[in-house]
């Protein structure tokens, strides 16, 4: 009965991003587990109130790494619930189109992700080559590939041309044929099936307790999803399902994930299909540098793909922010998850785990 | 005359330590796989710092990380090299008033090559690792060489930095 | 549950003063409540289906010399937020721990703690580091703490020698 104390340290294969978690084990099982976060630490809240209102656009994407968008969507819907501001229906139906589109590419990226544990190497090859088309689109969109600063207070920065829609869809019709090839691959294959089925349970009392949103409420059988309950953007004029799975282990989780990304193409084609014609930005009051938002404090969230990411604003009638917190989707099963959930499972699957659970370092660290 | 010989074998077959440090990391697996392939240079990713050539240091360092990257670059075997990639190395770039990251790399580890941009591109990663291994066949790239020189004065910075040198478990 | 009914359900269960109950937007309300009764509201609330603590927040009103914590509520059968708000004295912050009610409280605690300085009685981990490592000034999100002053003189910064051809105005 000897104890021995493990890093699964900040540089590992099976490892996404820069976060460290302490074992204990006895042989093969994990006895403890102790998170170690704050290595991609920056101070995000203390420059956020250095920076004025539009200045910050260029810095939040920063924040969640792998899905940039949604910091400047949900950063945006505070400030304009703040000022009252009303923004037109053109704007409206190209913000959900770029945020299922970086849906899809997150989707991907994870998918593929499940190679570093499991030491499937064709799956991340597969994933991240099909996301880098969609980053093309993002290039001709707003010209960056990866931080767009496309979404600002008021609409978003300029109009989108109506080839760049064609090649849109023909680049979803493309994807729909290759999801064949990527259920064949993955989750058709008997080593995966003995690798992941059963193993990595999220029990729904567990779940319901620790606050996780997102897959791993959605595969214990209940559909809480905020674009359902609190529709936000214009997602209440489109239709489309919320898939779910009755028991939470990590082979549900991954499915779960593929499943969401046809519904997720079903909204942008409907989106693409509805969209009406006009302005996509309202001016800003005077100087756009020396605006002041009026007094109030709101709590603004929507849907990312790892669960519920929101921002807590508090203004003071200033040129700055006067406070925002940042809560990061994997925030409850990052720290409080690992210490509670990880003891009891084998020393392999520990990997796994971490990567089926959508641990994401950089939007809890901030 | 042998060690222009093992200057350009070296060059042909370099291999680099996968550790995400920070925010550039999104853009290393495009260029690993099928779309920008840097296997076809030689270059392929390493997990243990005991038999990785290169060091590519991504974007801004916060002090807790400097710590682990000075210790990983001490265990590396020499010859090393050391790649600054992102604006955040050059000048601390857009975290430069905070009170969390390093503002100039080259004052605590030296460094060879540094790829500007935020972020840089992978044909940028791919042409800036083809002008090392020309700087590796010439001879110029001797980084680890300075570091074993004027250790005192690395140390020296680091510490002012860091204030304790080795990290504290809990 | 529409939103008035349930405004009308806690002002009669609870006997809150009405004029400390905000209704933010459609679905989202804010209540002001006094820091001794806050534990027995946030019991009473959970114990009505908000089952899901989305976020603790402290905020760092100096002027007025206090500190505001702030617990927002989610329930999705009910299809609510609340934002449940106390104030503190800045220069004694202490406040009853709620890890007890709901488990994950426990990071978010040790996070404030960390970055305000806000004790949380009956908590294990005070004063001890979790993002920070080595961090021995003050805490770090006070508004009395300049992190580009901090910044500039423990790491320096590259110095480029450049010369000022046109000096720009400034605008008003």
């Amino acid at each position: 009965m000897k104890e021995v104390k493990l890093f699964h340290g900040p540089n590992h294969p099976g490892m996404h991003g820069n976060f460290s978690v302490h074992l204990t084990v006895d042989g093969d099982t994990v006895v403890s587990a102790r998170p170690n976060p704050g290595m991609l630490h920056r101070g995000f809240e203390k420059l956020m109130e250095r920076r004025s209102w539009i200045q910050n656009i260029a810095l939040i994407p920063r924040i969640c790494v792998p899905e940039p968008d949604i910091n400047e969507a949900v950063y945006s819907m505070g400030v304009e619930a703040l000022a009252g501001m009303e923004i037109p229906e053109r704007a409206k139906y190209i913000r959900v189109i770029v945020l299922e589109i970086a849906r899809i590419m997150i989707h991907l990226m994870s998918i593929g992700g499940i190679g570093g544990p499991t030491g499937l190497y064709t799956a991340p090859n597969w994933g991240i080559a099909d996301r880098d088309l969609f980053l093309d689109i993002f290039e001709k969109l707003t010209g960056h590939r990866v931080y767009h600063m496309y979404i600002v207070p008021g609409g978003v920065r300029q109009d989108i041309p109506a080839d760049l829609l064609k090649e849109i869809e023909e680049k979803l019709d493309d994807l729909e044929k290759r999801l064949v090839e990527y259920r064949e691959l993955i989750f058709d294959h008997p080593i995966l099936h003995k690798r992941l089925k059963g193993m990595a349970p999220l029990p729904k009392e567990l779940a319901l307790d620790w606050g996780i949103t997102g897959i791993g409420i959605r595969s214990n059988g209940f559909d809480y999803d905020v674009r359902k309950y609190d529709p936000y953007l214009v997602y209440d004029k489109l239709s489309f399902d919320v898939p779910v799975c009755d028991e939470s282990d990590a082979y549900s989780r991954l499915l779960l994930k593929f499943r969401e990304i046809p519904q997720s193409m079903r909204i942008i084609r409907q989106a693409i299909a509805d969209m009406p014609a006009g302005k996509v930005r309202i001016k800003l009051p005077g100087n756009a540098l020396k605006w002041k938002v009026p007094k109030g404090a709101v709590y603004s969230r929507l849907e990312s793909s790892r669960g519920e990411y929101g921002y807590y604003m508090v203004s003071n009638g200033g040129l700055t922010p006067y406070r925002v917190h940042v809560r990061g989707a994997s925030y409850p099963q990052s720290l409080y998850g690992v210490e509670a959930g990880l003891p009891g499972t084998r020393l392999e699957d520990v990997a796994v785990w971490l990567d089926t659970m959508g641990v994401c370092a950089p939007e809890f660290d901030r | 005359m042998w060690e222009k010989v093992k200057d350009i074998t070296r060059g042909h077959s370099l291999w680099m330590l996968y550790y995400c440090t920070g925010c550039g990391a999104i853009e290393l697996p495009p260029t690993m796989t099928s779309r920008f392939d840097m296997e076809r240079f030689g270059i392929g990713p390493m997990a243990t710092p005991r038999q990785a050539d290169i060091l590519l240091v991504t974007g801004y360092l916060s002090t807790k990380t400097l710590r682990r990257v000075i210790y990983t670059y001490e265990q590396m075997q020499s010859p090393k090299w050391l790649v600054g990639f992102g604006s955040c190395t050059l000048n601390g770039g857009i975290y430069h008033d905070s009170y969390a990251t390093i503002n100039q790399l080259d004052q605590y580890l030296p460094v060879d090559l540094y790829l500007a941009g935020c972020m840089p591109r992978p044909e940028v990663i791919i042409k800036g690792f083809k002008q090392l291994m020309e700087m590796i066949k010439t001879g110029e790239a001797d980084g680890w060489k300075q570091y074993q020189d004027n250790r005192e004065w690395y140390r020296e910075n680091q510490k002012k930095a860091l204030g304790d040198l080795l990290y504290t478990t809990r | 549950m529409l939103q008035k009914d349930f405004i009308a359900k806690i002002k009669q269960e609870f006997g809150l003063d009405p004029a400390h109950i905000k209704a933010v937007a459609e679905k989202k309300l804010a209540v002001t409540v006094d820091s001794g009764e806050a534990l027995s509201f946030l019991i009473y609330l959970k114990n009505i289906d908000f089952i899901q603590l989305s976020l603790i927040t402290a905020v760092d009103w100096i002027d007025e010399n206090r500190f505001e914590l702030v617990y927002t509520l989610v329930s999705w059968e009910k299809n609510l937020t609340v934002s449940v708000s106390t104030f503190i004295p800045r220069d004694n912050p202490v406040i009853v721990s709620v890890r007890h009610i709901w488990p994950t409280a426990k990071y978010y605690e040790w996070d404030i703690n960390e970055f305000f300085g806000i004790i949380f009685s009956g908590h294990p981990e005070m004063g001890n580091p979790l993002f920070l490592e080595g961090w021995s000034e003050k805490p770090p999100m006070r508004k009395d703490f300049d992190p580009q002053a901090y910044s500039y003189e423990r790491f320096p910064s590259r110095k480029y020698d450049y010369k000022v051809e046109n000096k720009g105005r400034v605008i008003e």
